[in-house]
């Protein structure tokens, strides 16, 4: 399993904080990128553009906004959560959490944390890496090159969009390969298509 | 990306030294427009000489060798034009130099493994580079000339009358992935595309896929960490001072 670029958001007010967090991650042996936010709002935007699989984050900033933090949350099932803590929280609040550390924790068991979470979710979501694709990957891969959208592929397997939408993430995953026309290739390639039949 | 972490660099150390280590920081120097024969100069002479802020130097070095930029560092407007000119000049770079020498590869390789899908392998890095092409020119064109214009308003004290209506924020939103379709183009070659008699032009052109990548990805952090941020700056202060 790999830890390697790990992308890290931190949401903290403190810039002292932030600065301290980042040196932290910034100098240990994994290499994480880290970016700063000032609101959690600014997620779900930033995160068409890039994969954020750590979020970092001061408990208070979500308190009253519970409700926003449940729908991004449950729009990136890919990201894990660690609350920031340096001041008496609520328990319930610090439920929300994947997982929460104390800023008096030392820094090695931050960043063993932070691993430790993004290894929990590897081998729940995918175990160990394979790379062949199930049949109906297989089969979301024909109409994806064929042109269809996720729409028309979900009503031509009779399965949801939201189903669509996970398979070609699995797909993408396993390939290495985002883009429909990237994925035509690697189609061509393992002879799930015919060059004939994809003329354009 | 593959980034190994290296030296922290400081205004002190000699730029030979830190090029020993790092020689991804001559194409820094390049996109600076320094020269790149650097004698025994430290940064700091190396920064005096050509007339560029230290903070910033240090900044953009620093990315090279692995470290985030520190939010408490602030740049000063001035600085607008030094990075302006480093991203025009990395875009020459990627347009002139990076991009044809990997399509020469792909040309090459194209004639040693003539299955059928490296003709689409061909086309799908036509179409790419003709997005790129289209980005980078938008940022040449439009946002470059917006941020210089930006500039002599402040240094003119005006306010900004041309493209008023127009905001950083717009540049944002047209921020394509060029990254994404890189990314895709080394997993085929590294994991699917069978090897033919192509071995050798192959690592060639991986390690040109590399090399593009990892100034790329220094590129967009320069504009989406310390451009856009510095821009918005001075949008603000441009317009707070203006209305009274």
């Amino acid at each position: 399993m790999t830890n390697n670029n790990l992308h890290i958001v931190i949401i903290e007010p403190s810039s002292v904080i932030y600065e301290g967090l980042n040196a932290i991650l910034g100098y240990s042996d994994d290499h994480f990128s880290v970016s700063r936010f000032g609101k959690i709002d600014e997620i779900p935007n930033y995160s068409v553009r890039k994969t954020v699989d750590v979020v970092l984050i001061n408990p208070g900033l979500i308190q009253n906004n519970l409700k926003v933090y449940d729908a991004i949350r449950s729009n990136l099932p890919q990201t894990r959560w660690i609350g920031i803590v340096y001041s008496f929280f609520d328990q319930h609040l610090l439920s929300v959490f994947d997982d929460v550390f104390n800023v008096y924790d030392t820094p090695e068991s931050i960043i063993s944390l932070v691993r430790h979470i993004t290894d929990q979710h590897d081998e729940n979501e995918q175990g160990p890496q394979q790379e062949k694709l199930s049949e109906r990957e297989i089969d979301v891969l024909k109409l994806l090159t064929a042109g269809n959208s996720n729409k028309e592929i979900a009503d031509k397997l009779n399965i949801s969009t939201h189903t669509v939408i996970s398979h070609r993430k699995n797909i993408s995953q396993k390939t290495g390969i985002k883009s429909v026309s990237g994925l035509t290739i690697y189609a061509v390639v393992k002879n799930l298509i015919n060059l004939e039949d994809f003329k354009e | 990306m593959v980034q190994v972490k290296k030296m922290f660099v400081l205004p002190d150390l000699r730029m030979s030294d830190l090029i020993s280590e790092n020689p991804y920081l001559m194409l820094m120097l390049e996109h600076f427009g320094i020269d790149l024969v650097v004698s025994e100069k430290t940064v700091r002479q190396l920064c005096k000489e050509n007339g560029i802020s230290e903070e910033l130097f240090l900044s953009f070095a620093n990315l090279f060798n692995g470290f985030q930029p520190s939010v408490t560092i602030t740049y000063s407007f001035s600085d607008l034009k030094t990075i302006i000119v480093f991203l025009r000049n990395s875009h020459q770079y990627y347009l002139e130099e990076k991009y044809p020498q990997i399509r020469g590869y792909i040309g090459q390789m194209f004639e040693l493994n003539e299955q059928s899908a490296m003709v689409m392998v061909e086309k799908f890095f036509d179409q790419y580079f003709a997005e790129v092409t289209e980005h980078l020119q938008y940022e040449d064109q439009i946002v470059f000339d917006y941020v210089n214009n930006l500039f002599d308003c402040f240094e003119k004290k005006q306010a900004i009358s041309l493209n008023a209506d127009y905001s950083v924020n717009d540049y944002q939103e047209h921020h394509g992935d060029i990254e994404e379709k890189l990314e895709d183009l080394k997993s085929l070659l590294l994991k699917h595309l069978p090897l033919r008699d192509d071995q050798q032009i192959r690592r060639k052109l991986l390690f040109s896929l590399f090399e593009l990548e990892y100034d790329l990805s220094i590129h967009t952090q320069i504009e989406d960490k310390i451009l856009i941020p510095l821009v918005e700056q001075m949008e603000h202060f441009l317009k707070t001072t203006h209305d009274k």
